[in-house]
């Protein structure tokens, strides 16, 4: 059994800076939160607050200047690259704003790469990418390739892809960016579904009606967490 | 798992532009192509000399017996080239010298040649012809077999008879729809009846023989030699190779007493076998395999860097891709094998082309010529690990540059 308030993302003074030039940009100066399992949380801020830069942290694309970063228990700070490549593969399901899916396979094959590189046999691989694609309603479309797909459908195969492998969180990045207000309802109806069924979901937005979705929202500006808001009961909130 | 994932990606490509990946094959096609054209070909050639020429030039257990060597084997001195420039022409003093020096021999011949301008059948006639004064049992010892007709007889050499037989090439060119048995044909101001046909030699190095014509030797010795003692060879054809060995020590010696030598003076004479042309062949064709590498090898780096290059290329438009696989999990090790592999299999795929066209080549060659093509299987494995060896090697700088992209940086690569 899972325990319901087990913490599943941990940070302590969560640093990044990067150098450019003469200049020292802090991109987050310093961000302690935690998130819980099954949590679904709303990252904002304006541009230039850190967000995308605490998303590829906890996305385990980057490594933190300074502070601690524990994922489902594991210290991930000081991870070498393919150390960090192995978490994102199990841990971490990204949907991104412009999709990502690779041109020239078909929704199938682009489910089936992540457990590709999990080292799934090709027969597992298969049933458990079908099965993904069923889940977000496209098990009649596993042989078309993106560009023969809707703007929501290619978000959906991104979405079976986040999934494929059962991470730890799914990390979504302005999933609905690129859809316009009638799709982009159709994929907040999936993560609600997936939340519903125990997904943990963090999801960086800058438009309110589609962080009025999640439970929680976390706020950025200047590098720093500015504000917690839990709209829902029995959500932990702030450090 | 990403290795057939590379090689699945590479074929992919490869089919898709068909065209392009013409164009970045076409180095290690042409090199491959080329390796497995000259390999077949000399392999092909080998055979058709160890097999047919040598055998039919001087017949097999035979040696003959020349004022100096015929074949240049490149190596000797021109002093030496010299020394036997001084050698004494062979006479018939010499033939019966040989003659007595081995009474065991199996057929024993001598015979004197020189080309002639022209030999014409009424109106038509043929240029440069050889004509061959041969004793009795010349043919024989060559292996000469008529086609039509019959072959020179003890009888036309005793009596001095104007009779020939002649070559394929002659009887086509002066008889192209007639019998040539029976006819009277013109060498200069004398005329030949011809009695005979030789088979057709065909061959690349060795058709003399359709251009020749066989006459009788005490008929040459009249009518042709510009001295009438004089003889061009004096062969000797034995049962055995340990026969023959033996043999030539004895004439060697005979002919030494002879001409009163003394020990340690060179002969001045010369000894030729058939194992000695094929000595000169092998050592021909060392040297066509020591040229091999070179040739091969520019193609083939030539071919690599162009390959490098449509790799760069085809990383530089698959960064985000890269990225993508990068953010689902995909190690360093993972984008490199899979680059890796698909130069490997773009080359593999570029040097079995090679293979084939190689090998028509040598089909054709064999198709035209009487070489007979021969593919040695190791030739296809060393082509094909050649090809491997090029994928990787061209495939790694790219590979790298692959695997090291950044995945956030990848990620928004536009």
């Amino acid at each position: 059994m899972r325990q319901i308030n087990e913490i599943i993302i941990e940070t302590r003074g969560l640093k990044k800076q990067y150098v450019m030039g003469a200049e020292t940009i802090h991109a987050l100066a310093g961000v302690d939160m935690k998130v819980r399992r099954n949590e679904y949380i709303a990252i904002m801020g304006p541009s230039g607050s850190g967000k995308s830069t605490l998303m590829n942290l906890i996305g385990c694309l980057d490594t933190p200047s300074s502070g601690e970063y524990i994922l489902n228990g594991t210290p991930v700070q000081d991870l070498a690259d393919d150390e960090l490549a192995r978490i994102r593969n199990r841990e971490i399901g990204f949907v991104f704003q412009t999709f990502n899916l690779l041109p020239r396979a078909t929704a199938l094959h682009n489910v089936e790469l992540p457990l590709i590189y999990a080292g799934i046999p090709s027969k597992e691989r298969h049933a458990k990418a079908m099965a993904a694609l069923e889940r977000v309603d496209l098990g009649d479309r596993t042989h078309h390739k993106p560009n023969e797909l809707s703007g929501g459908q290619r978000q959906r195969v991104a979405i079976a892809r986040a999934l494929v492998n059962d991470p730890s969180i799914l990390l979504a990045d302005e999933p609905t960016g690129n859809l316009d207000s009638k799709t982009s309802a159709e994929i907040m109806a999936v993560f609600k579904e997936l939340h519903d069924a125990g997904q943990t979901i963090i999801m960086v937005t800058h438009e309110h009606d589609i962080s009025d979705h999640a439970e929680r929202v976390v706020t950025l500006r200047d590098g720093l967490i500015e504000s917690h808001d839990a709209r829902a009961d029995g959500v932990y909130a702030g450090a | 798992m990403y290795l057939l994932e590379g090689i699945r990606l590479a074929l992919q490509q490869v089919w898709a532009h068909k065209l392009k990946s013409a164009f970045t094959l076409i180095g290690v096609i042409i090199g491959i192509m080329f390796l497995i054209a000259v390999i077949t070909i000399v392999e092909g050639m080998n055979r058709y000399v160890q097999e047919d020429f040598a055998g039919s030039l001087f017949g097999v257990n035979t040696f003959s017996v020349v004022r100096r060597s015929n074949i240049e084997t490149g190596e000797e001195s021109s002093e030496r080239r010299r020394r036997q420039a001084r050698n004494p022409y062979l006479t018939m003093h010499d033939v019966e010298t040989v003659r007595r020096a081995v009474p065991d021999a199996w057929r024993f011949a001598y015979s004197d040649d020189r080309y002639f301008p022209r030999v014409s059948f009424e109106d038509r006639s043929r240029r440069n012809v050889r004509i061959v004064g041969g004793s009795e049992d010349y043919e024989t010892l060559q292996g000469w077999e008529v086609e039509q007709g019959r072959g020179l007889s003890p009888l036309d050499e005793r009596r001095g008879l104007p009779v020939a037989v002649i070559g394929q090439e002659i009887a086509q060119k002066l008889f192209p729809d007639e019998t040539p048995l029976g006819k009277r044909i013109r060498l200069g101001p004398r005329r030949f009846e011809v009695v005979g046909v030789w088979e057709k030699q065909g061959g690349l190095l060795g058709n003399i023989r359709d251009a020749s014509i066989l006459i009788p030797f005490s008929v040459y010795r009249q009518s042709f030699s510009r001295n009438p003692n004089r003889v061009g060879s004096i062969s000797v054809k034995m049962r055995t190779a340990e026969e023959m060995d033996v043999a030539m020590s004895e004439v060697e010696a005979a002919l030494r007493t002879d001409r009163q030598l003394r020990p340690g003076e060179e002969n001045n004479f010369w000894l030729e076998t058939s194992s000695e042309l094929l000595d000169v062949w092998d050592r021909i064709t060392k040297i066509l395999f020591a040229a091999i590498p070179g040739l091969v090898s520019i193609s083939l780096i030539v071919g690599g860097i162009v390959i490098m290059n449509i790799m760069l290329l085809s990383v530089a438009g698959r960064i985000r891709e890269i990225g993508i696989r990068k953010a689902v999990g995909a190690r360093r090790r993972d984008i490199l094998i899979q680059f890796l592999a698909e130069s490997s299999t773009l080359s593999l795929v570029g040097a079995a082309i090679g293979v084939l066209l190689g090998v028509g080549l040598g089909k054709g060659v064999q198709a035209f010529t009487p070489l007979p093509a021969s593919v040695p299987p190791w030739a296809i494995g060393v082509a094909l690990v050649l090809g491997l060896g090029v994928g990787v090697a061209s495939g790694i700088y790219p590979a790298y540059r692959a695997a090291k992209q950044d995945p956030i940086v990848a990620l928004r690569y536009e």
